[in-house]
């Protein structure tokens, strides 16, 4: 009867689970650094090919890596949903996900039709099948957090994120006709910027920032409504926008001044934490929320304006406030699974979260991330610094790359050599 | 719900009492660190007493089941128990980098420990005991000593 509840053993995911999402995030991460290089201005005019190009390597190279990572880590202890053979999900997931990743940006660029077919056949099965598998688990639950609530409705996004998309290939293919291209393409970035990104970061800020930083609990009304008004917010436009095109106008104001107040409340909560170390990752949670706060002002303000600089401002805020908070989680995942599963193992040697990655190398990378937001709003009126950007950019996820290597290293080296004692539990 | 509220109060206090401690360190204050460490300790000991000598058997008895959630509550009460030696180690030596990563470590065990026990554990206790057992375990946890 309890075995369902994921109440096993099996605390954390394998180590490999969580850093091989995190390792492929950070790669498509310093890739994206490149096509910045490359693609230049370019990527500032949001209808230009090299403009989707670059927002999907982020979107879906990166941060649905990332989120994956996440995800597999936390389900089981934030969720209580306990995955059944996780390596084998997450190769299952892994492969075919980067394969259609690199499909999808080669389609872009060479608007070869078989090409969008591959990424849809690659991306779709692979998504779609994890999707379904975290839906069914969670679905099964006895009893909901607000947490598990909010991962639910962020994972149905994701589920309309990618079904939109497979239309979306199906047109560009030629397959269909794409009557509702432009309608559809709304729903698409909409789901999944809002109703996938945000809300998953929102759902899992509703334990985590109580619980690390041990703050006063989110109200009740934000933590068990939220997630699912901005979600029905973007169902009720995506249905009525068929009958009333300036639908959408209405609920970007709703969804801004929605994820504003939670950003100014979740500032506000971190500015009450009992713990008094100010690291990194608590820097992260800032600079994200303010990214957002600025985000969702930018974007405000474009819905009566004109202005193409406010929507690149928007755009860039966005893309700072998902990629802190992930780089927030980050620092606080990998050290942990390190230590945990080497000491669960019964090593003596096992290092301590410092000695994996220690707090100032956090921060140094808080200084490159910040270098490069500022390098990017340069760059909107001295063209100049996107190359800065860039640059900034790939040092930013190549020093992540280093960090995942570094940590996978230690625990390879104190499995080969550390001393050990047998730490069965039924021994105990 | 009256076991996952008390349970959870516990919860609170004991992290509130654990950041005194951190704080106190941070500050290199190690004479108020050890008196909030202390305290923390005490408290979260006591609150794994409770759950291990009248939660827990309350419900192994109700659901006949001593192999269940509780058995790996109770592995993850010891391994809190071991990092409580250690920080305790570091204290001592009045080591700040040293207890500042255990602290790191402990924080993240203890939450993840304790979101399993408010989410699942304390829910199925309220749920499938019987008002008056939950009453009466309640009153003796209340009168649990160390």
């Amino acid at each position: 009867m309890f075995s369902q509840n994921g109440l096993s053993l099996d605390q954390a995911p394998p180590v490999s689970v969580v850093f091989r999402f995190f390792f492929s995030g950070a790669l498509f991460g310093v890739l994206s650094g490149i096509f910045i290089i490359f693609f230049q201005d370019t990527i500032f005019n949001s209808h230009s090919i090299e403009a989707i190009i670059l927002t999907h390597t982020l979107t879906l190279g990166v941060m649905l890596s990332f989120m994956f990572a996440a995800l597999f880590q936390m389900l089981p202890v934030i969720a209580g949903v306990t995955l059944t053979s996780p390596i084998r999900k997450a190769n299952l997931v892994q492969y075919p996900f980067i394969l259609g990743t690199v499909a999808l940006l080669l389609a872009f660029g060479l608007s070869k039709p078989w090409l969008f077919g591959l990424a849809s056949l690659l991306l779709g099965t692979s998504i779609l099948f994890i999707v379904f598998a975290m839906l069914k688990n969670l679905l099964s639950l006895p009893n909901h957090s607000s947490s598990s609530k909010g991962i639910l409705i962020a994972l149905l996004s994701l589920g309309i994120v990618v079904l939109s998309a497979l239309y979306l290939t199906a047109t560009l293919s030629g397959v269909i006709d794409g009557t509702y291209y432009t309608k559809i393409k709304v729903a698409h970035y909409s789901f999944g910027l809002f109703g996938w990104i945000a809300l998953l970061i929102i759902s899992i800020s509703f334990q985590v920032i109580e619980m690390f930083y041990v703050t006063p609990p989110y109200p009740t009304l934000v933590s068990r409504y939220l997630p699912l008004t901005i979600f029905m917010l973007l169902l009720f436009s995506t249905v009525a926008t068929s009958f009333n095109d300036s639908i959408w106008f209405i609920s970007d104001i709703l969804i801004a001044l929605l994820l504003s107040g939670y950003a100014l409340l979740t500032l506000k909560r971190l500015t009450e934490k009992k713990r008094p170390l100010t690291d990194a990752t608590v820097w992260f949670w800032r600079i994200g929320l303010n990214s957002l706060l600025l985000s969702m002002l930018s974007m405000l303000i474009s819905l009566f304006t004109d202005m193409a600089i406010v929507k690149t401002l928007s755009y860039i805020f966005f893309a700072s406030f998902a990629l802190s908070i992930v780089f927030a989680m980050f620092y606080k995942i990998v050290p942990f699974l390190t230590w945990f599963h080497l000491s669960s193992q019964g090593y003596f040697t096992a290092p301590m979260m410092h000695e994996v990655i220690h707090p100032k190398t956090a921060k140094k990378h808080l200084y490159i991330h910040l270098a490069t937001i500022i390098a990017f709003i340069l760059s909107i009126f001295i063209p100049k610094f996107i190359i800065l950007a860039g640059l900034l950019t790939i040092l930013s996820f190549g020093w992540m790359t280093y960090q995942i290597i570094h940590a996978h290293l230690i625990y390879k080296k104190i499995q080969k050599s550390g001393e050990k004692f047998d730490m069965n539990p039924t021994n105990i | 719900m009256i076991i996952s509220r008390y349970m959870k109060q516990e919860h609170r206090d004991c992290d509130s009492g654990f950041a005194e401690a951190e704080q106190a360190a941070a500050n290199a204050d190690w004479s108020k660190a050890e008196e909030s460490f202390l305290k923390f300790s005490n408290d979260i000991l006591r609150h794994f007493k409770k759950e291990e000598e009248e939660l827990f058997p309350a419900f192994e008895t109700q659901t006949g089941s001593t192999d269940g959630p509780t058995k790996v509550m109770r592995f993850e009460h010891d391994q809190v128990r071991g990092l409580i030696g250690k920080l305790a180690h570091s204290l001592e030596a009045e080591d700040k980098d040293s207890y500042l990563s255990l602290c790191e470590s402990m924080m993240i065990l203890l939450q993840q420990h304790n979101m399993k026990e408010e989410q699942m554990l304390y829910a199925m206790c309220d749920r499938v005991l019987s008002p008056e057992i939950k009453e009466s375990t309640l009153e003796n946890m209340k009168k649990v000593e160390l």
